[in-house]
């Protein structure tokens, strides 16, 4: 991945195909669990189904190196991936907690008005900004493939325009909320530690294992966790840069 | 959160001098401003997106923000706002859009200051 710069028509930054395929799914997982959590489907009165379908490739189209289509990583293959069964949806309670906060520590009766009043309004704006995520993260597919793709057959950048980056940052923190719950990482050491161990690994050109048992899978995820981050944090050098330049010095 | 605010969005207007005096002491006391918003730190969310927010959703200068997103970090919080229970309502609503924790609570209140 490289770092996101600021061109003409938004920010843009290349992904690995295994990164896009790896943030859309697990953006796309969060996106369910909430969705699941707050209970947004029993409140959707036109009665769409859940899950919105996302463009892919055609049923049985792999991608160089046989990676599969975003739509054809099942969770039998996450799983594969990351040597532990059930990991495709991450962990419930916590995780969702993390992201619809109670808004009072010790006054139950407001924490309990503020989220009958608000949760579903929270949660429906991060489902849907976690599943755009998941759609600007999805190779380009069908047609446009095959011209759309760079030298070296590498799939052209992600582009985020300017009026979507803020919630595509927002999406990019649920996703990694997500992950350091689901990593246990309590504190900023263990952020920071977690973090180095990876960066270290990349500089020395190990790439993440397919994870064959639970310390590869913690790997694995810790990848993730760091790779979201750098996206975050590259965004966001270049978003407060913009955001400073058509501001009035005060 | 669906939209941006407006990027050039005035530091809110029913914050009187409190903030502008910006210490828990003198938010607690403000009577004009009988609710604060707190953010809490976490060991996640990155010291630019902290700051991005405060500069971005409450218009604060960058000095300010920054120097709210140092205390976050350090302190494990930081009053963010002040003013009326419905306004601190709809900037708890924002934090937790934008992934932070952030609770409300009367600024008189054990523990504010």
């Amino acid at each position: 991945m490289t770092p996101f710069r600021a061109m003409r028509r938004g920010y843009e930054a290349r992904f690995e195909p295994v990164e896009r395929v790896i943030l859309a799914r697990v953006a796309r997982d969060v996106a369910d669990m909430l969705r699941e959590e707050a209970g947004l489907d029993l409140l959707d009165d036109t009665g769409a189904p859940g899950p919105s379908a996302h463009p892919g490739p055609g049923k049985g189209q792999t991608w160089a190196n046989g990676l599969l289509a975003p739509d054809e990583l099942t969770d039998a293959d996450l799983a594969r991936l990351t040597g532990v069964t059930g990991v495709s949806r991450l962990p419930t309670d916590p995780a969702a907690q993390r992201l619809l906060p109670t808004a009072s520590k010790d006054d139950e009766d407001l924490a309990d008005e503020f989220r009958r009043l608000t949760q579903n309004d929270v949660a429906r704006a991060k489902v849907e900004r976690l599943e755009a995520l998941a759609a600007l993260l999805d190779l380009p597919t069908g047609d446009d493939a095959p011209s759309t793709l760079g030298r070296h057959g590498a799939p052209p950048p992600v582009r985020v325009p300017r009026e979507d980056a803020e919630r595509f940052a927002g999406a990019l923190t649920d996703v990694r909320l997500v992950i350091a719950e689901r990593l246990g990482l309590r504190t900023d050491e263990q952020v920071t530690q977690l973090t180095d161990e990876i960066m270290w690994d990349r500089q020395a050109g190990r790439e993440i294992p397919v994870a064959t048992d639970g310390r590869a899978a913690r790997r694995f995820w810790s990848g993730v966790f760091v790779a979201a981050g750098y996206a975050q944090e590259t965004l966001m050098d270049v978003m407060l840069a913009e955001l400073r330049g058509r501001r009035p010095l005060t | 959160m669906t939209s941006s605010p407006p990027p050039l969005l005035t530091p809110l207007g029913s914050a009187g001098t409190a903030v502008e005096e910006d210490t828990d002491a003198d938010l607690a006391s403000g009577v004009a401003d009988p609710w604060v918003t707190i953010v809490w730190n976490d060991p996640v969310n990155l010291m630019s997106y902290v700051t991005y927010v405060f500069e971005s959703y409450f218009g604060y200068p960058r000095h300010k923000a920054e120097r709210l997103m140092t205390q976050v970090h350090r302190d494990g919080r930081a009053v963010v706002s002040s003013g009326g229970r419905e306004r601190m309502e709809m900037d708890v609503q924002a934090m937790h859009g934008f992934g932070l924790w952030a609770t409300l609570q009367e600024s008189g209140a054990r523990g504010v200051a």
